[in-house]
């Protein structure tokens, strides 16, 4: 091979391939730091609650004075939800369904403080949490329950009781094992569960419970299975989109507004980081396009040399290798320092966001380096191919 | 391979030829391992495009060319690697040697696909043929009877069971052309391979044991 290549590396032009190196090094580079960076930004509205996407809002109707003194029902009706759903902006409609029986909560801190509270438990369709699914269900018969609490109720303790009575703060992680026991009663019937808090959500402000122990419960000790929604979650397929705003308006509806906003910041985000990685996109089809015009001129060059190696016996595979494993160790070595370029970067801001974000959790690379390789991949199998039909076209030019 | 047989070959540029006299054109033509064939012609008969037919780089030309029966025109690029690399070897007019590289590179890039010849067996050809001393120069700094000897000596570097030697003397001198033969003689013998020699005027000494005039 050592001669094959001391021949075909005749006519290699080093301005033409520093030029597809650097080109398609800043396009790699740019496609690379923008998934990382979608990737890290991602990790950081998700810390903020992990159970719910930006996208959900979660609707209402507006409580007015006139609502209390007429009496006039705050919840859902079918039609009402049925226009919804059927509105272009959505993606998809969650009730919340309330308790219809009786919720006393017990915290047991330790032996000689705990906390009891009437409480309430609602619980939205499945498929709107995001939880395992391993922690989140409910075995009839089992006396244990999934919850999910509001995140100012941890603020509430922290902030306010357990700094009145210098108690020490709770991380969620501890809230996390600690048990609650809950009272539910009804029809007659009351019995004692335990509540295991598999997280707590900034986005709802109610306790959560999976959707299948609502319907047995409310059954159960309720007789009842389905309360009328006073609210509704909904998946939107934009959320920058001025015809929620308007709808919302229209049917005096509300919403968590500045969790519009932060859902409007990811959308916005998400098209940032689309753009940005389109421009790198862009740069490396045209560095992928300056590679094949290069190594087409190169054949071209040495078209008299290849057509006689191939007439001495060399097979179009064996003459084709040479360029092949050029364009891909180009390729690789062009991966290899982009993923260099890119972690440094990242180190940059990784820092900025853990001085913002102190409960930051670094994300994993490994989706952004699956993505470099597979790019790697299709660029040089395109690269392979490419050559080796040049060649084909060599061989067969003395049809 | 046994056996090369042309099929009322012709090339298509002669199509339009009337009363085209040839022995070789047009005619049931077979060519048989083990023997010694001339084929003499005239500037322009056709002499280097039935090479390259036989060889399979061109393909304007009618009728068939039958490799132990079996039709050229449908091999695969496959087999074609294969028959360079094992059953023709070809010692072209043009030669198509590499300038780049020195007289033994050239060889060597053959033999080491091949694997076919010894280095001191290559060493010793070119002590024979009176080129050893110019074994490590670049062969675009080399006369043309010089190269000549050289792509003789990178056609033996392979198994054949045919070889084909396109004007092999016309720029080598009475000695020199004796030795050309015979070292041919000695490998294709050794092969037990057929040789076909083409020539346009002067050709090597050799006991033929066909003369055909294209």
């Amino acid at each position: 091979m050592n001669l094959v290549w001391k021949l075909l590396r005749q006519h290699i032009s080093i301005p033409q391939f520093a030029g597809f190196f650097f080109a398609n090094l800043v396009g790699m580079t740019i496609i690379l730091l923008g998934l990382q960076f979608y990737t890290d930004t991602q990790a950081i509205y998700q810390s903020e609650d992990s159970f719910m996407k930006a996208d959900y809002l979660i609707i209402n109707k507006r409580i007015g004075s006139l609502t209390t003194i007429t009496g006039k029902s705050s919840a859902f009706t079918l039609p009402e939800v049925q226009d919804l759903d059927q509105q272009e902006f959505v993606e998809r409609v969650g009730l919340f369904t309330s308790s219809a029986y009786d919720v006393k909560a017990t915290f047991k801190l330790d032996e000689g403080t705990s906390f009891s509270t009437e409480m309430f438990f609602e619980s939205v369709p499945d498929e709107f949490v995001d939880v395992k699914s391993d922690d989140w269900g409910y075995q009839q018969g089992s006396h244990e329950v999934p919850i999910i609490l509001p995140r100012n109720y941890l603020d509430l303790y922290n902030f306010g009781y357990a700094q009145s009575r210098n108690m020490p703060k709770l991380s969620e992680g501890i809230l996390s094992a600690i048990r609650l026991k809950i009272d539910l009663a009804g029809q007659g019937m009351r019995d004692e569960y335990e509540g295991r808090i598999v997280g707590f959500s900034s986005r709802l402000n109610t306790i959560l419970v999976p959707q299948q122990f609502m319907d047995w419960a409310n059954e159960y000790y309720a007789g009842t299975k389905t309360v009328a929604p006073t609210r509704l979650i909904v998946e939107v397929n934009n959320p920058t989109d001025d015809r929620i705003t308007s709808y919302l308006q229209d049917n005096d509806y509300e919403t968590d507004q500045d969790k519009l906003d932060a859902s409007k910041q990811t959308f916005l985000l998400r098209i940032i980081v689309a753009i940005v990685m389109g421009v790198g996109l862009v740069i490396s089809i045209l560095s992928f396009y300056i590679l094949m015009l290069s190594v087409y001129l190169l054949v071209e060059k040495n078209s008299t040399k290849l057509e006689n190696l191939l007439l001495i016996g060399y097979s179009p595979t064996k003459v084709s290798m040479p360029y092949q494993l050029l364009t891909i160790g180009l390729n690789v070595l062009v991966l290899a320092i982009a993923i260099v370029a890119m972690l440094a970067v990242r180190n940059v801001y990784l820092e900025m966001f853990e001085s913002f974000f102190p409960d930051f959790e670094t994300p994993s690379i490994t989706t952004t380096l699956l993505a470099g390789v597979c790019l790697l991949g299709v660029v040089s199998i395109l690269n392979v191919i490419a050559i080796k039909s040049k060649v084909m076209s060599i061989w067969k030019r003395k049809d | 391979m046994k056996e090369i047989v042309l099929e009322h070959t012709l090339p298509k540029v002669f199509v339009q030829v009337k009363d085209l006299q040839s022995e070789v054109w047009n005619q049931t033509v077979t060519f048989e391992k083990e023997r010694l064939y001339l084929v003499e012609a005239n500037s322009g008969t056709g002499k280097s495009s039935l090479c390259s037919y036989i060889f399979g780089y061109r393909k304007d030309y009618e009728g068939r060319i039958l490799f132990d029966g079996a039709d050229i025109a449908r091999f695969k690029t496959s087999q074609w690697v294969k028959i360079r690399q094992k059953s023709l070897s070809l010692l072209w007019q043009e030669l198509r040697l590499f300038p780049e590289l020195t007289a033994m590179e050239n060889v060597d890039i053959k033999n080491k696909l091949t694997g076919q010849q010894t280095k001191q067996q290559i060493e010793t050809w070119f002590e024979q043929l009176g080129i050893a001393d110019r074994m490590h120069a670049k062969i675009g700094r080399m006369s043309f009877g010089q190269q000549q000897r050289v792509a003789l000596i990178r056609a033996l570097c392979q198994p054949f069971d045919f070889i084909f030697v396109d004007e092999p003397i016309s720029h080598l001198d009475d000695t020199n052309s004796r030795i050309v033969g015979e070292l041919l003689t000695a490998e294709a013998k050794r092969q037990g391979a057929g040789v076909i020699v083409t020539s346009i005027g002067k050709h090597i000494e050799l006991n033929y044991d066909k003369v055909l005039k294209l």
